[in-house]
């Protein structure tokens, strides 16, 4: 899988179509998605969203499963950290909502390097475990601490936007603004994503990706360019956390459990580990599939609660992908050469 | 909030902790064999255990009405670990077996899938209610150093050593247990010298997921209810066990297994119940960052 | 071959995909047409109601309970003419019990264009979708969830018809330290929203009472083992003992209270209250536990009507928050009925001036919007059953 992906990350610029049709369809993607809160109505606003907020989440994941090939299955604990920093300064010490996001994005970093830094050094398998359990300990302490609000966690958290106004007849309120600024993420963070592919730090994850050995041999510090990707992806999820608290106005540790991290895993498997566009059709993917199943026995009439089974179909998915797929669904011609 | 240990209160909670310990022994024995064979780790192991608690279930249900409970228990205690011991061996077959030649984190991802797919398979077949197992065990008891101790824990103690130590057996003095372990060391080897490797690794995922299956049967009539999540974290713990006492090391996952039961019941007396699997976890990073090849590993090499 | 296989299942995947996009297409647009009128919310004379609970996940059968009781009503009030002679209509959509999922169904509901929601069952779930509704002016009628969190956010559009931690801690209290007597009492609790909310009230409530807590400590719910715990208790020698947190851990621990024998008498918490709670605990465990709860629609006085009417329109027994749903829907009409329109301002203003009896109780609402007078009772376990205190 590994080489597929090093294929993709070096062939992306010459892949499909030409260059200036590519760049044509970007941008209207991009208008289109930045026009949504006019046509879409709350509830589809929601569910993109949502479906944005994962693109960053599954961008953040990417760098460490995809780039730098580590397998971690509690990044959710990251973006509890940003949500929960924003949660707590915002309603207990009334700090600047921009502030806070900062600094939740630098406090993920911060955590990411202190869980990072002893545990990288372990075989990855160990590595993914370990993560797991980090990101058990976060949500349990965030249940249990009285200053992340307990169970029911932190409520009350103002928007730092305009108030609601009618636009031409359209609502533009909190989720509108929140949508917008988790739109703004999404592409820094794709840009971002794309200038760590091509820098050095970069190509010394492909090189750690092929052969940690040889890698190291080559003069490549693996342990410090592990830690690179981490703290990089622990902070994206970080700033994701602080817009997706304000969007809830409400947080709640449930929100940051195991499920989520796998969730957030599977946007990344699904479309194409190590590839943007992959990423970004994954999660969406993840998140839209969900909310076609919770009206589709409205449609089909036969009884079943297809929503109980979204969890059974994403294992399945999983395994398929791996087996059949590892290179995600999304259709790429030079890999299958 | 004061706290003293008194002899009744130590010799229950060492009891408890000799209960959960086995269980947890149990599941990490079919971690460490699984690592050891294939350095898999095998995330799906822990919903066996849950699987074989089902399997027992259904079988109890089918037989209510026929008696004899324990003996009802018997037959559905042997039949769970052979239904649970093919379907360990169905998983490797499809889920597995294609992949081991693939990159790491691949079949990483398969068993994070799988352990999805069983968990919620589950949950659709038979609902997210918890069940009560239709048969409660004995509640005699006799009296030791001040404290009531039921024949049904020490019968559970008992089993759980007994399995261990035919497993032991195995091991030692059979041909496949002697294959498993050559392969562990060296696959290529073992397949030049003519032993069916395939066929081995299909033995060992056999043997793991009934001890699974055994020690979730017995979870689920000591404690009386089961439910389709109950693998999650009792697989989480059950992992920590085996890298306690060194992954790939059989005696290490047995001595593992008890060592955090000790660790977990006294722990919780001190630290509140809240933060127990807080503190299981720790101990995992803790031992992974400070002695990674656990009490009685070896060291060992990456596989690339 | 491999390659083949490759291909075949990169063809059925987006086959697939392409199939669910096109269902809920087709379904978004029957929704539309169908269910709401653009921003203006109801379609021909019908009022649109919304209903928001878990139809998905471990709490799916709480939901399914629910919304069977609100269709119940909504079909009594349909069949006597309606409201302000429109028909009430109903839209249910699922929160799993998850924040990010209830944001979702709270949104869906508002481009439905519902009128007013009600529902609510897990705390965590709801709180985020009361944002979603106040932002929007929508009215809701909270009816299992009681978390005084929901209150604490002082969102004029929410009120609560079950009584809150405040008003069980209240009954608990009264119960422990001036019925049975009860100088030390413990309080277990599952670090659960809610358990723990009404675990911490109970305590302040108990020491204001005089009485002494003397162990106050939580367990896991995923796990069966409490020993360690119940030792901890034997040791401090209780009076009571009581469990704020759900019926499946709560029937694992009375039974092993009750094995390593305890002292003092053990009671449980509305989440407890289910009968599968006995049957974990076994039979004879479970004997004399008491259960302070919302009133569950077998021990209200107008309670068997509602009961026979459920079974044979649903052939079930009613949930535990049938009944609450089930008045839910019918406060809501009352409001509607009062404030002449559905206009959203003057429902709010209408719900506010409720004085309506119940099933379960008088509802009427203080500021906070939650009940102005408790509805919690106290059951105990007699012969394997629940039965009223006397």
């Amino acid at each position: 899988m590994e080489k597929v992906v090093e294929k993709t990350l070096n062939q992306s610029t010459s892949r499909g179509l030409p260059g200036i049709n590519r760049k044509l369809l970007y941008v209207g993607f991009l208008i289109i998605a930045m026009l949504l809160p006019f046509f879409s109505g709350p509830y589809w606003l929601d569910v993109g969203f949502l479906a944005v907020f994962y693109v960053v989440l599954g961008l953040g994941l990417n760098i460490v499963v995809g780039y730098a090939g580590l397998l971690d299955l509690g990044y959710s604990a990251f973006f509890a950290v940003g949500a929960y920093t924003t949660g707590i300064l915002m309603t207990q010490f009334h700090m600047n909502f921009w502030i806070t996001m900062l600094l939740g994005g630098l406090l993920a970093l911060i955590v990411g390097v202190i869980v990072g830094a002893p545990t990288l050094r372990l075989r990855s398998d160990y590595l993914a475990i370990v993560t797991l359990g980090f990101g058990e300990i976060v949500r349990i302490s965030a249940k249990n601490f009285s200053f992340t609000g307990g169970a029911s966690g932190i409520y009350g958290i103002l928007s730092p936007f305009p108030k609601p106004q009618m636009v031409n007849g359209i609502m533009i309120n909190n989720l509108s603004y929140c949508y917008w600024l988790i739109l703004l993420l999404a592409i820094i963070t794709m840009i971002a994503s794309k200038r760590l592919t091509q820098s050095r730090m970069g190509r010394s994850w492909a090189y750690i990706r092929e052969d940690e050995d040889a890698a190291e041999a080559m003069g490549i510090n693996r342990t410090r360019s592990k830690l690179a990707a981490y703290a990089i992806g622990a902070m994206f999820g970080g700033l994701a956390g602080s817009v997706f608290a304000i969007k809830m106005t409400a947080i709640a540790p449930e929100s940051f459990n195991f499920m989520q991290s796998v969730m957030i895993l599977l946007a990344v498997i699904l479309g194409g580990v190590g590839r943007i566009s992959g990423v970004v059709i994954g999660a969406v993917l993840v998140i839209i599939i969900p909310e076609l199943l919770r009206d589709l026995d409205k449609v089909m009439h036969m009884g079943i609660n297809f929503d109980q089974y979204r969890f059974l179909i994403f294992g399945i998915a999983l395994i398929f992908l791996m087996i059949f797929r590892p290179q995600g669904i999304v259709p790429d011609k030079e890999v299958e050469e | 909030m004061g706290l003293h240990l008194t002899t009744d209160m130590f010799v229950q909670q060492l009891v408890n902790a000799l209960i959960i310990g086995s269980f947890y022994a149990l599941i990490a024995l079919g971690y460490s064999m699984v690592y050891g064979i294939i350095k898999l780790l095998n995330f799906a192991h822990g919903d066996l255990f849950m699987f074989g608690a089902f399997i027992g279930y259904t079988v109890l249900a089918k037989l209510t009405g026929t008696g004899s409970s324990l003996l009802g228990i018997l037959i559905a205690f042997l039949i769970a670990m052979l239904v649970t011991g093919f379907l360990g061996m169905g998983i490797e077959r499809m889920a597995y077996r294609p992949l081991l030649k693939a990159p790491r984190l691949s079949i990483l991802i398969t068993a994070v899938g799988m352990s999805l797919f069983l968990e919620n398979g589950v949950m659709a077949a038979y609902g997210a209610k918890p069940y009560i197992m239709p048969v409660t065990l004995p509640t005699a008891a006799f009296s030791f150093l001040g404290t009531k101790i039921t024949y049904s824990q020490i019968g559970i103690i008992v089993l759980s050593a007994l399995l261990m130590v035919a497993l032991q057996l195995f091991i030692h003095k059979t041909i496949y247990g002697k294959a498993m372990r050559a392969i562990a060391i060296d696959q290529t080897a073992c397949s030049l010298v003519g032993i069916n490797v395939k066929k081995v690794i299909s033995l060992t995922f056999f043997v793991g997921s009934a001890l699974a299956a055994a020690a979730g049967m017995m979870n689920a009539t000591y404690y009386g209810n089961i439910t389709f999540m109950m693998g999650f974290i009792f697989g989480l713990k059950a992992f920590t066990a085996a890298v306690i006492g060194g992954i790939g090391n059989i005696q290490g996952a047995v001595l593992g297994g008890l060592t955090l039961g000790v660790l977990e019941t006294f722990g919780t007396l001190v630290i509140g119940s809240e933060w127990k699997d807080v503190f299981a976890f720790l101990i995992l990073i803790l031992l992974l960052v400070l002695k990674p090849t656990g009490i009685l590993g070896e060291k060992v090499t990456e596989r690339m | 071959m491999l390659k083949v296989l490759r291909n075949v299942s990169v063809i059925a995947a987006l086959a697939s995909m392409v199939t669910l996009t096109a269902c809920g297409n087709s379904n978004t647009a029957t929704n539309t047409t169908g269910g709401s009128n653009g921003s203006s919310g109801n379609s021909g004379g019908d009022i649109l109601v919304g209903l928001q609970f878990p139809l998905s996940g471990n709490e799916a059968k709480m939901g399914e309970d629910m919304k069977q009781a609100a269709e119940l009503a909504a079909d009594e009030i349909n069949a006597a003419g309606g409201v302000n002679g429109k028909k009430l209509k109903l839209v249910a959509q699922d929160d799993a019990s998850d924040p990010q999922t209830a944001t979702a169904a709270a949104n869906k509901l508002v481009s439905q264009g519902v009128t007013a929601v009600v529902g609510g069952y897990s705390s965590g779930a709801t709180i985020p979708a009361t944002g979603v509704y106040h932002q929007n002016g929508i009215p809701m009628v909270v009816t299992a969830a009681n978390s005084q969190k929901i209150s604490d956010q002082k969102f004029p559009e929410i009120f609560m018809i079950n009584g809150t931690t405040v008003h069980q801690a209240d009954i608990a209290t009264d119960y422990m330290v001036n019925k049975v007597h009860g100088k030390k009492i413990a309080i277990i609790h599952d670090n659960s929203g809610y358990a723990k909310d009404l675990a911490e009230k109970t305590k302040a409530d108990v020491e204001k009472a005089g009485g002494q807590v003397v162990v106050f400590d939580a367990v896991n719910p995923d796990e069966s083992d409490f020993s360690a715990l119940i030792s901890k208790l034997k040791q401090a020698q209780p009076d009571a003992t009581y469990w704020t947190a759900y019926y499946k851990a709560g029937g694992a621990f009375i039974k092993q209270f009750k094995q390593q024998g305890v002292s003092g008498v053990i009671g449980v918490g509305d989440g407890s209250n289910d009968k599968t709670l006995i049957q974990i605990a076994g039979k004879d465990a479970a004997e004399g536990t008491f259960i302070t709860t919302s009133p569950t629609a077998e021990f209200l006085p107008e309670g068997k009507k509602f009961i026979d009417e459920y079974k044979a329109k649903y052939n079930a027994e009613p949930g535990p928050y049938s009944a609450l749903e089930y008045d839910g829907v019918k406060v809501l009409a009352d409001a509607i009925k009062r404030a002449g329109s559905t206009d959203q301002k003057a429902i709010v203003e209408a719900l506010k001036k409720t004085d309506l009896k119940t099933l379960s109780s008088q509802v009427s609402f203080n500021e906070e919007g939650t009940l102005k007078k408790s509805n919690f009772i106290v059951l105990q376990v007699k012969d394997g059953n629940f039965a009223a205190l006397k």
